[in-house]
């Protein structure tokens, strides 16, 4: 049996989506994270039966206005998008072609509508002259961790200069020219896997993946209207960190075997679906594998307030920020800094700099208070 | 043939009036029976779907009484007509298909109707049920706008009456089809401009929507590059005084962008309607063909 499965229990693993996978470049030390979702384990169930259910999921309402923003921009084939490309990109008026990828009849298979994507981008990147332009509905593939994810992006345009640009459609708006960094990174980090996907799918059929570009295009509403705008957002960096991330994931196995043998994340559901596992073994279960908890995982993990209070209950330094965690170095938890500080536990091998900075600080901190 | 036999609740059209609502009270007592018995069994799942039919069937009845009253009154005032007969009117002026959202907006604009988007919903379902109980019975059906793989655009309407070609979608007639739309509604507003009365603000507000995107239409920038003119005007392009593009400029606009997809646009639907009646049936023809196959490009 695979160990991955193993873990997981008899349940089928859950499938990535573009902000799990996004998620995962944003705290790359996490051995946790890594194996939870190398096996494909659903983390906002382990949570809950753990007692610490996650704070987040978008709410109803801003799920309704990002629909409803979405639908404004792809009106009447794309025409608001078209405009914005124009401007944008200088995109040569007679390139206004418009396919639906996701529009096969009925209700097709995720794997119908990604070879029919395939299909059609193939020939895109084949004869530039006689192909489309915007590509609505586009399902791609990432490989992760030996497990297929289905993405799909708002919009892939082609033929700005022979070049694939991914188009994120978000509902944050973009107040003079400002927006919150928090959302613009998450939707950079996001469009990253896109970009991974168009990528990989061109290089497997042959094509430059080059001809993706790095750039993608975020269209937001503008100042306090409706009315949206496109910027372009490089994600060179983005990129660089989820290829490392994955590439780490496909290294799991190293993790994994060095877990004990007859570890496993099983919740046990009955045939109602509610776990039944003992709440006990399951914790032990989870902190078997190392975690590394950071103040902003409280944004992107299902597991944060579980691993939060962990770290809490140990006095880790994690939960002061990694700033000032990577300056403790080699300090572990909140009362060994306070007795190095203050001069009641004697500095062990390789702590005798920090134990001496931080009873300079001590000093200071006394000093001026 | 695929589902005739749905819920009577929405079989609106080809019985009588009184025999359709007698039909429904029929329905809803028994679904009524049946919800208790599923409440009393603790089957809750059947009980929540049950409730849904109810509610269909409840709103099926209430249309079915307004459409009972609508003929006996004034038929004038486009509020009063069915659903459908409002539908067409938009979608006629409009001479495009077109979906929900363009209908709903073009007929508040111009015709200061009150329809709404849910309104729409089960209409084309609706439609393609009446005609493949009884084909070619009415005058018009409002049906699907087809896809190059002859199946139904999702959520365009279209008129049966209209020519193949102008019912398929090519991948650039959703910009023809509203650079079409552009056209029509300007000269609907330069007509009643021009009959002396004035264009309701509703009309020139969705013509300046229309003409912002497209490229010299006085809506948005003049040509590449410039930024947008209503940079001058804060409060945007309705602001004091402003009376929206002129609808002659964006008449011209989009007849020029026009001429550039013509060709490509009208070649790739002739392809298609061409393969739409080698292979399709009447009624697949106008509600779309259930094509399952992957592409084969």
């Amino acid at each position: 049996m695979d160990p991955l499965d193993r873990l997981r229990g008899p349940v089928p693993p859950r499938p990535h989506d573009a902000r799990a996978i996004a998620a995962l470049a944003a705290n790359p030390g996490c051995a946790r994270r890594a194996v939870l979702d190398a096996a494909g384990i659903d983390k906002d169930a382990t949570a809950t039966h753990l007692g610490f259910p996650a704070p987040f999921g978008q709410s109803p309402f801003a799920i309704t206005r990002g629909n409803a923003f979405e639908a404004l921009v792809k009106e009447s084939g794309c025409a608001e998008l078209l405009r914005m490309l124009r401007e944008l990109l200088g995109l040569p008026i007679a390139q206004a072609a418009y396919t639906d990828l996701g529009d096969v009849g009925g209700n097709p298979s995720a794997h119908l509508r990604h070879s029919h994507t395939r299909g059609l981008l193939d020939r895109a990147a084949r004869d530039r002259d006689d192909a489309g332009t915007l590509y609505d509905h586009p399902l791609l593939r990432l490989e992760i961790a030996g497990q297929s994810a289905y993405l799909e992006p708002d919009v892939v345009a082609f033929q700005l200069g022979g070049r694939f640009h991914i188009i994120e459609i978000k509902s944050f708006a973009v107040v003079d020219g400002q927006a919150e960094p928090d959302k613009v990174a998450a939707a950079a980090r996001q469009a990253a896997v896109y970009v991974l996907a168009l990528r990989n799918m061109l290089q497997e059929l042959g094509h430059d993946p080059g001809r993706v570009s790095h750039e993608v295009v975020l269209v937001c509403p503008e100042n306090f209207a409706n009315r949206p705008a496109a910027t372009l957002v490089d994600v060179r960096r983005q990129l660089a960190v989820l290829r490392r991330q994955l590439a780490r994931m496909t290294r799991v196995g190293s993790i994994v075997d060095a877990l004990p043998p007859g570890l496993t994340f099983d919740l046990a559901r009955d045939a109602d679906g509610a776990p039944t596992r003992p709440v006990a073994e399951l914790r032990e279960a989870v902190r078997g594998v190392g975690a590394r908890y950071a103040p902003d995982c409280l944004s992107t993990c299902d597991l944060c307030l579980f691993c939060r209070d962990e770290a809490a209950a140990e006095g880790s330094t994690d939960l002061l920020g990694r700033q000032v965690r990577d300056a403790l170095g080699g300090v572990a938890t909140v009362p060994e800094a306070l007795g190095l500080a203050d001069g009641s536990l004697p500095p062990g091998e390789g702590q005798e700099e920090i134990a001496r900075l931080l009873r300079l600080a001590d000093r200071i901190y006394a000093e001026v208070s | 043939m695929r589902e005739i036999h749905g819920t009577p609740g929405n079989h609106w059209y080809a019985p009588g009036v009184s025999e359709r609502l007698d039909d429904l009270e029929r329905r809803i007592d028994a679904l009524r029976r049946e919800i208790r018995r599923a409440v009393r069994a603790r089957e809750n799942v059947l009980a929540r779907s049950l409730r849904a039919e109810l509610r269909r069937a409840e709103q099926a009845w209430d249309q079915a009484l307004a459409d009972d009253e609508a003929p006996g009154g004034d038929p004038a005032p486009g509020s009063l007509l069915p659903i459908r007969e409002q539908v067409h009117q938009a979608l006629t002026l409009l001479g495009v298909p077109a979906a929900a959202r363009v209908v709903v907006a073009v007929h508040t604009a111009l015709r200061a109707g009150s329809l709404r988007g849910s309104q729409l919903t089960s209409l084309r379902r609706d439609e393609e049920r009446s005609f493949r109980g009884a084909p070619f019975t009415r005058p018009y059906y409002l049906c699907a706008a087809l896809t190059d793989r002859l199946s139904a655009s999702r959520g365009l309407l279209a008129v049966s009456t209209w020519p193949l070609e102008r019912r398929v979608i090519g991948p650039l007639s959703p910009r023809v089809d509203f650079l079409t739309t552009a056209i029509r509604v300007a000269e609907h507003v330069e007509r009643s401009a021009g009959a002396g009365g004035h264009a309701p603000p509703g009309a020139r507000r969705l013509l300046a929507r229309l003409a912002h995107n497209i490229p010299g239409a006085g809506g948005g920038p003049r040509t590449r590059g410039l930024p947008p003119v209503d940079v001058l005007t804060p409060a945007g392009p309705f602001g004091e005084g402003f009376d929206g593009p002129d609808p002659a400029d964006v008449v011209r606009a989009a007849r020029a962008e026009l001429e550039v997809h013509a060709a490509a646009d009208a070649a790739a639907r002739a392809e298609i309607a061409g393969r739409a009646r080698e292979r399709l049936a009447d009624a697949e023809r106008l509600f779309g063909g259930a094509t399952l196959r992957v592409a084969t490009a």
